[in-house]
């Protein structure tokens, strides 16, 4: 109930002005007990859910938030959550996702896969701001509390544009690595999944250069090791955790999850160029190339869930949010066939439940915010919209 | 030599000046001109020339004479003479130099005759209201519409006497007029009342507000329109809603992206307390950004009148929800690059 307790010292007056929401309406159990001296009246409004494990998430608690242990979130997520959501975690102290539709159809799809079968692709997509990034987290954070391997990407855009060092890849000559995203990447990868990769073993050996070696039948942190250390071998580090991974899954014990976001950078056009400054292909890029194969269905025993992104997109008109237009023919092809999966703005409800979220917190510090206007008036600017709520409250 | 041209000499815009230019043949002369040229006009442009009238001139000679000039005034026209050639007083004496009006000595001979007159009329009045205090008969008060009506101005003055006011005569002569109105006239005073007095439309434009209509589906709904410097908007705004609203058939997050304008979509809502009822789809084109949103809320607010009770409707009008901004973009002069910016000034 550790939780509880810190619920307890964030909140100290909290919820006695919130007559609103009564018993008569509460279906959530009453998890502080002993607060019922305190404060009479349930401590928590309806917004909230005490289902921490999103595996027990489902419809009677759509449209409330849960909050994530912040010791869980430096393990399940060393990077991939936005930033501005990273800068309200340190305001609140505390970690509160909103369990919406799109992510508990998400849950119901993998619970139901065969695993047997090739991967199933999932492309989560919207319009600008309205939380495919956070439904990617969250279905991240249920994966990484089933036990699943999840090889997260927080943003595929980063690796195809901004990238200061292009070194030729010593495996490939055509390709190019690129040693600064791909050894931060394995850092992190590094931090979320430990466990498995002392118990995952090569399968075949592997020569970084004409001197270092990896054999067959060592730990896949090995491998990462040897990255990290060798940031030129950084690239082809990753490279062979993919295929590795790929290859293991179908036989090993563990599930993997790929998580990519902003997808649409793999088949895109990226701002890099070359020393004799033609333009770069995504495909020449080690790390996009090996994404790629990774992205393919050739492989079982998962799923891969990706997310389209306009905000990073280069090339793209800022109202296409669609596959079709974000992906582009090729993207398109490569990624079919895929089950999309759309994410609207917030419902009536959802958008209730942020607003007294917000209010709760004492984020709303505007003395009109508090009244019925008030909350009309940020819905009505804000249309509903997670991203324009979240920013137009923010000087409030 | 003649005496007594002193004076009215002095006096330039209606009279002295004008016998040697506007002599009465000579203006009967015009008049002969126009009406033949009027005729010819006709003929020209294939119409009858009994049936021809000022508004047909006008046309014909905008179509004759096409001109881009901004003032309207220095256009080429053709009306008839009286109304270019601005009325003279005739000379005012005879051959012998002796005048013929017994006023002409004090120098405003047609105000102080004026005076004279109704200061007779108002004697008349007052006797008259002595006869009927005598016979014992209650004093009639006929009940004048005042508020219909209002005096001439000193320049209609001016120009019904042909001749200049100084203001603290003209203020003597509504005084005058004032106090014959207090006491119960007979008809003729009445009439001759009502020479000096204008009618006033009673309520200037008088808006009239639509009703509600109702479409197939039984959805109230009113329409409105507005503009802002160049942009103009349509707006249907429903009732029964959820706020949802449509610019040119997209969602206004979109056609907005900036805070600003969906705050001046906002503020009739708002205003009204009002903002999560009603669905509008609206029409947009012309101008640039917060041109297009101040159009929006200019029909927005007129459609919504048709919603509202007649209190509300006239806070939104002191609130300036109803009035279009009249603020449009200024010219560029010459010699100054921009409307006022000048150009850079260099001492040498």
């Amino acid at each position: 109930m550790l939780r509880s307790l810190k619920g307890l010292l964030c909140r100290p007056l909290k919820d006695r002005g919130f007559a609103l929401h009564t018993a008569a309406k509460d279906r959530v159990s009453s998890l502080l007990t002993q607060d019922v001296q305190t404060a009479p009246e349930r401590p928590r409004a309806v917004f909230y859910t005490n289902e921490n494990d999103p595996a027990n998430h489902a419809e009677q608690h759509e449209g409330r938030l849960y909050s994530i242990p912040l010791d869980e979130l430096k393990t399940v997520f060393p990077h991939g959550l936005p930033y501005r959501f990273q800068q309200q975690i340190k305001t609140f102290n505390e970690a509160c996702v909103m369990v919406r539709k799109p992510a508990l159809e998400l849950f119901t799809y993998l619970r139901n896969t065969n695993f047997a079968h090739p991967a199933v692709r999932y492309v989560i997509y919207g319009e600008r701001g309205t939380g495919k990034t956070m439904t990617l987290c969250h279905l991240v954070h249920y994966c990484a509390r089933q036990g699943w391997l999840v090889l997260h990407v927080p943003d595929a855009h980063l690796w195809v544009k901004n990238c200061r060092e292009l070194l030729q890849s010593s495996y490939n000559k055509e390709r190019l690595d690129q040693p600064l995203q791909a050894s931060s990447w394995l850092k992190n990868f590094k931090t979320s999944n430990e466990r498995f990769l002392k118990e995952i073993k090569t399968q075949k050996q592997y020569m970084w250069g004409r001197r270092d070696r990896t054999e067959a039948g060592r730990p896949l942190a090995e491998v990462v090791e040897q990255g990290l250390a060798r940031v030129r071998n950084a690239s082809d580090a990753v490279g062979v955790v993919l295929k590795e991974l790929k290859q293991q899954s179908r036989l090993g014990p563990f599930r993997l999850l790929v998580a990519v976001d902003g997808v649409n950078a793999l088949w895109g056009r990226t701002t890099l160029k070359k020393e004799d400054k033609s333009p770069v292909a995504p495909e020449e890029l080690t790390l996009v190339h090996n994404l790629r194969k990774m992205l393919m269905n050739d492989w079982s025993g998962g799923a891969a869930v990706t997310t389209l992104s306009q905000t990073g997109a280069l090339f793209k008109p800022s109202s296409a949010y669609l596959p079709q237009e974000l992906l582009g023919k090729e993207g398109f092809d490569a990624l079919d066939p895929f089950v999309p999966i759309p994410v609207p703005n917030y419902s009536p409800r959802e958008f209730e439940s942020c607003y007294q979220y917000y209010l709760q917190r004492k984020w709303l510090q505007h003395e009109k915010a508090h009244t019925e206007a008030g909350k009309e008036e940020l819905r009505f600017l804000s249309g509903s919209n997670p991203r324009q709520l979240d920013r137009l409250a923010g000087p409030l | 030599r003649l005496i007594c041209t002193t004076t009215a000499r002095q006096r330039k815009n209606v009279g002295a000046s004008g016998p040697e230019k506007y002599t009465e043949a000579f203006i009967k002369n015009q008049i002969e001109e126009f009406n033949l040229g009027k005729r010819h006009l006709a003929n020209m442009m294939g119409e009858d020339p009994e049936t021809f009238t000022q508004e047909d001139i006008d046309k014909a000679i905008a179509y004759l004479f096409p001109s881009g000039l901004f003032d309207k005034k220095a256009r080429p026209m053709m009306k008839h003479p009286t109304e270019i050639f601005p009325e003279q007083r005739k000379i005012q004496w005879g051959e012998d130099g002796r005048p013929f009006h017994f006023l002409f000595y004090t120098g405003k001979q047609s105000y102080y005759s004026l005076m004279h007159e109704t200061y007779e009329k108002l004697l008349n009045a007052q006797k008259y209201q002595d006869q009927l205090i005598a016979q014992d008969l209650p004093p009639q008060k006929k009940k004048r519409n005042l508020a219909g009506s209002r005096w001439l101005t000193k320049i209609e003055l001016e120009e019904m006497l042909l001749e200049k006011l100084s203001d603290n005569d003209y203020s003597r002569f509504i005084l005058l007029l004032e106090k014959l109105m207090t006491l119960p006239c007979g008809d003729t005073e009445e009439k001759y009342v009502q020479k000096f007095s204008k009618e006033v439309p009673v309520q200037l434009q008088k808006v009239v507000i639509e009703p509600l209509k109702y479409d197939e589906r039984g959805v109230a709904f009113s329409t409105g329109e507005g503009g802002r410097k160049t942009a103009r908007a349509t707006a249907v705004v429903y009732d029964n809603g959820t706020g949802k609203i449509t610019v040119n058939g997209i969602d206004i997050l979109h056609y907005f992206p900036v805070l600003q304008d969906r705050e001046q979509l906002l503020f009739p809502f708002q205003f009204l307390d009002r903002v999560g009822k009603h669905d509008m789809v609206c029409t947009v084109s012309g101008g640039g950004r917060s041109a297009q949103a101040g159009a929006i809320r200019l029909a927005s607010a007129k459609a919504l009148r048709s919603f509202v009770t007649e209190k509300e409707v006239e806070f939104m009008r002191q609130a300036g929800l109803l009035t279009p901004d009249p603020r449009v973009k200024e010219r560029k002069k010459p010699g100054q690059e921009g409307a006022r910016r000048k150009f850079t000034w260099k001492k040498r």
